[in-house]
């Protein structure tokens, strides 16, 4: 293993943290919190001289294999959690280090699951830094790293594939470091967009700022203790949230097409339609479920329930209405929903709609080779047929994926809670959606978990963004064997 | 430049990999998904999965938005239709590679009536780089720069005992002489001052044409003289043909073994001066019926690499003076070069080198490939607004890999010291490590923009001006 590359990687890593982490300090220094100001700029510091010590290490090769790409992504997205908790236990808004790591670590893969109550009397610094964590992890700190050092782009396909959400990465350009360029000039625009979107709603510059980034990546986390619900009636809200987090769920590689004219190309996109197809039939689905049951007016149902099956669905978070207290027909889509997720090559987390495709599409095949053994039957996604190893590889992921939810239900539900919330914690946070039902519903939080189920699902959160293989291959003893 | 890459066998991998170091943009197609996962995993490429010829898939790349289209695939045909499409919507400059002796009579016609800008044949290029390794005088001559002013030679250090075991910077014996590079354990090294001499190493001297004649007069073991007459070819392939037919009009004496009767037929019939024997050329008692101990060079032409391997050192066993192997799979060619045998030949890596060289355009004028592409020796005409103009060397930021071996100025040819200063039209013979391309671009490129313009597209313009 070429333990120097990873180490220098990492550390460039840690530093581009640093430097980020002096916005949340600008804030708090202009504000005059002085304690979380302090918090910041010791955390500054340690995470910034780790990594220019890390930075230093000497390479043996400017060679990147498999091992070492994995390696980096999962160890990096571990440390940088890491360091991202410190602010927060500093400051004193969260007073033990488990705490503060989980809402690290849900910040940065964008579940969005919090332990914190009472949000509004936090520091805004505080407040802030776990929104940009949302925004850093809805496209990928090593992406970013990538765009920012294109002197890594001939090392990062390995990093930038076990990063990237989805089977097949979607490169569009000859050069990684250009193609990671254009995806966060796409998303820091469409940030822009929603942040002027959110604000022209009526809501502040700081909480539209902060509104913004956990709806563009799909995060969650609202400057609010009850998400949106008391926003709810602010219907242009809703609406542009809504509607952000939408397009948060959309290949980010289809919004480059359309930059490049090429809009026939990208509405044809199967995915695409079929992630439009999937929201549609759950909004009407819910809808006819609400209407007359909880809500008197058409207008207000169809608000309330596009909304939630957007925040669901593309594993944002936000809550307008209290969905616990739905009927068992509108909170089942919901939790089944938490399965599904939106597009690869988006900011969503959970399973991703192509997944569902190809796996829907090899039980079709498999179903009329019953009727007809010999019939050729390959995996066709828009117009392309899908290589038998990406085939096989979303299976594993289906199986694996369920397999995980199972066993993590087991695990959370030692601690006391219900099966049907322990099921949902496991959704919500392998998903990265970070609302679940019951205990763990739009009103409850994470904060009543014991300090061991804090811990399992930090790890699946983690495990769930980085779509479970590179962290297992990690953990598994043959990594470490060679 | 924006390059797109049709076809990735051996030669277009080679070439995608020797232009993304050089910090150009690749793109590459072909069917094969296989082929095209290896590159992307490796390489810094965009593949695209199809048939390349077709105009459709050629519109969606946009080629005609790509500064070169190189069609590489393994049939002419479809390398000719690649390019001349790419030309018709909009790319400026096209390469193929077109190898079926058939059409080397046409290739002008090919350039000038569809406008291919370059021509590429491997087998040729082989051959004709085998030709000039066995037609030249002394054995360690290798390179010629700057009309022949400059030569490159290649020296065994334990040919010169006096300098082995001393730094560079102790070693004086070579007076007018530089070395730009050597070869120690398969792997290339530019030195500097302090780099020691190993008895093991192979020196590659760059100087005055003069000098070396001296150096070669004053050193028995250099100064001898090869003269090849009698030249056996194992293998009447394409290269085979190129070759014999190279070597008869040289006036040489030539014999090709060659197995399959139909090929030998069209051989005899078209090289009229040659002996074409049909038979297996790893029949040893055929070629000691042939007088094989008694030819002054083996070239093993077959289509196998091991059998070429096996071939040429037998040869060697049997006292042959020059024996050459033809090695398709281009990693190999140091280690095989290490086993004793005097050159190995990757067709793929020698028209890399053409095609880099057509490339590379302006004004690199004359570049050599050296060891399976580690490393490569390169004259430069200095345009006269380059940042390397007016500095003293030891000050103008060259980073280790680069090496400034020769200047040549109004014809004369300098040794650059630490203080030399470079102006501009000055033709630099440069050594250069493949990795330390960038670098070097980066000293000797006119026109630089912005760091913006650097951070948008992860390198920096090299703004070469196109060859049209």
């Amino acid at each position: 293993m070429n333990s120097g590359l990873v180490a220098r990687i990492l550390g460039n890593l840690l530093l581009i943290e640093g430097a980020v982490l002096a916005v949340p300090l600008g804030i708090s220094l202009f504000l005059g919190e002085r304690r979380a100001a302090i918090g910041f700029l010791v955390s500054m510091g340690v995470t910034g001289l780790i990594g220019l010590y890390l930075s230093n290490v000497p390479a043996k090769s400017p060679r990147l294999k498999a091992r070492e790409g994995i390696c980096i992504v999962t160890i990096g997205w571990t440390i940088v959690s890491f360091f991202a908790a410190v602010p927060f236990l500093l400051s004193g808004a969260v007073p033990s280090f488990v705490d503060a790591f989980f809402e690290a670590v849900s910040g940065l893969t964008t579940t969005g699951a919090s332990v914190l109550s009472r949000i509004e009397d936090l520091p805004k610094g505080i407040l802030f830094w776990r929104s940009l964590l949302h925004w850093l992890g809805g496209m990928g700190i090593l992406v970013l790293t990538l765009a920012i050092l294109p002197t890594l782009g001939v090392v990062g396909f390995q990093v930038f594939r076990a990063e990237s959400p989805g089977p097949t990465p979607d490169k569009f350009t000859p050069r990684l470091a250009a193609t990671s360029k254009i995806l966060y000039v796409i998303y820091g625009v469409l940030t822009a967009l929603i942040v002027l979107a959110v604000r022209t709603a009526g809501v502040s510059w700081f909480d539209s700022i902060l509104l913004a980034f956990g709806s563009v990546g799909t995060g969650g986390f609202a400057p609010f203790s009850d998400s949106v619900m008391g926003l709810g009636a602010n219907t242009p809200l809703v609406l542009v949230l809504a509607s952000s987090m939408l397009l948060a769920g959309v290949n980010f590689s289809l919004y480059y097409e359309l930059i490049r004219g090429r809009w026939k190309q990208a509405l044809a996109n199967s995915e695409l339609r079929w992630y439009l197809a999937i929201m549609g039939l759950s909004v009407l689905a819910v809808s006819l479920n609400l209407y007359g049951r909880v809500y008197g007016s058409i207008g207000e149902t169809l608000k309330h329930a596009w909304f939630q099956v957007s925040s669901v669905m593309t594993t944002t978070g936000y809550v307008t209405a209290d969905f616990d207290l739905w009927p068992p027909f509108s909170k089942g889509i919901l939790f089944l929903l938490m399965f599904v997720g939106a597009s690869a090559g988006s900011t969503s987390g959970s399973v991703k709609v192509v997944r569902l495709m190809v796996g829907a599409k090899v039980v079709r095949g498999e179903i009329s080779r019953v009727l007809h053994p010999q019939a050729a039957r390959p995996v066709i996604v828009s117009g392309r047929v899908m290589p038998p190893e990406v085939v096989r590889n979303v299976i594993s992921f289906l199986l694996l994926y369920f397999a995980v939810f199972a066993v993590g239900s087991l695990m959370i539900s030692l601690d006391g809670l219900d099966l049907f919330s322990s099921m949902s914690a496991v959704a919500a946070t392998l998903g990265n959606v970070g609302v679940g039902f019951g205990g763990v519903g739009p009103t409850a939080g994470f904060a009543g978990l014991g300090l061991g189920s804090k811990l399992i699902l930090s790890f699946l959160m983690l495990l769930g963004r980085l779509e479970l293989f590179p962290v297992l291959a990690v953990l598994s003893p043959r990594f470490w064997k060679e | 430049m924006d390059i797109l890459i049709v076809g990735m066998g051996k030669l277009g991998y080679r070439l995608a990999e020797t232009l993304v170091a050089s910090e150009h943009n690749v793109t590459v197609v072909d069917s094969d998904e296989e082929a095209l996962v290896k590159a992307v995993n490796r390489l810094d490429v965009l593949t695209v999965t199809g048939n390349g010829a077709q105009l459709q898939l050629l519109e969606e790349i946009g080629v005609g938005k790509k500064d070169l289209v190189i069609a590489v695939t393994s049939s002419d045909e479809t390398n000719v239709l690649i390019c001349v499409t790419a030309k018709k919507l909009g790319c400026p400059r096209v390469a193929a590679r077109v190898r079926n002796p058939d059409y080397a009579g046409q290739i002008d016609f090919l350039k000038r009536e569809l406008a291919i800008d370059f021509i590429t044949n491997p087998e040729l290029d082989t051959a004709n780089e085998v030709a000039r390794y066995l037609l030249r005088g002394y054995n360690s001559h290798l390179e010629s720069f700057a009309g022949g002013r400059v030569g490159l030679f290649e020296v065994p250090a334990a040919a010169l005992p006096e300098v082995i075991g001393k730094t560079l910077a102790e070693v004086d014996v070579f007076r007018d002489l530089l070395i730009g590079a050597l070869y120690r354990d398969g792997e290339v090294i530019i030195p500097s001052g302090e780099t020691r001499l190993e008895s093991g190493d192979t020196l590659y001297l760059i100087g005055r044409r003069e000098s070396v004649t001296a150096l070669i007069r004053s050193h028995a073991d250099l100064g001898q003289r090869h003269v090849t007459k009698k030249v056996m070819i194992l293998g009447g392939g394409k290269a085979g043909f190129y070759l014999a037919n190279r070597l008869l009009t040289a006036g040489l004496s030539v014999k090709i073994i060659e197995q399959d009767e139909e090929r030998c037929g069209y051989l005899a019939s078209h090289l009229p001066g040659a002996l074409v024997i049909c038979g297996d050329a790893t029949d040893l008692d055929l070629l000691q019926d042939e007088n094989l101990s008694d030819m002054d060079a083996l070239v093993s032409f077959t289509g196998h690499d091991e059998e070429n391997l096996m071939l040429a050192l037998l040869g060697k066993q049997h006292g042959v003076a020059k024996v050459v192997a033809k090695v398709s799979r281009s990693n190999f060619v140091p280690i095989i070069e290490e086993l004793g045998i005097d050159r190995a030949v990757s067709p793929g890596l020698i028209s890399a080198g053409e095609l880099v060289r057509f490339i590379q355009g302006g004004q690199v004028a004359s570049l050599s490939l050296m060891f399976g592409g580690q490393a490569e020796a390169m004259e430069l005409v200095v345009p006269p607004t380059a940042p390397i103009i007016g500095k003293a060397l030891s000050e103008a930021g060259i980073p280790s890999g680069v090496l400034i071996g020769s200047v040549v100025r109004q014809g004369q040819v300098f040794i650059p010291k630490g203080d030399f200063i470079i102006r501009g039209q000055d033709r630099v013979i440069a050594f250069c490590l493949h990795k330390q391309l960038p670098a070097l671009s980066k000293l000797f490129d006119p026109k630089r923009r912005g760091i913006g313009h650097e951070l948008w597209f992860g390198r920096k313009d090299t703004g070469k001006p196109s060859a049209d």
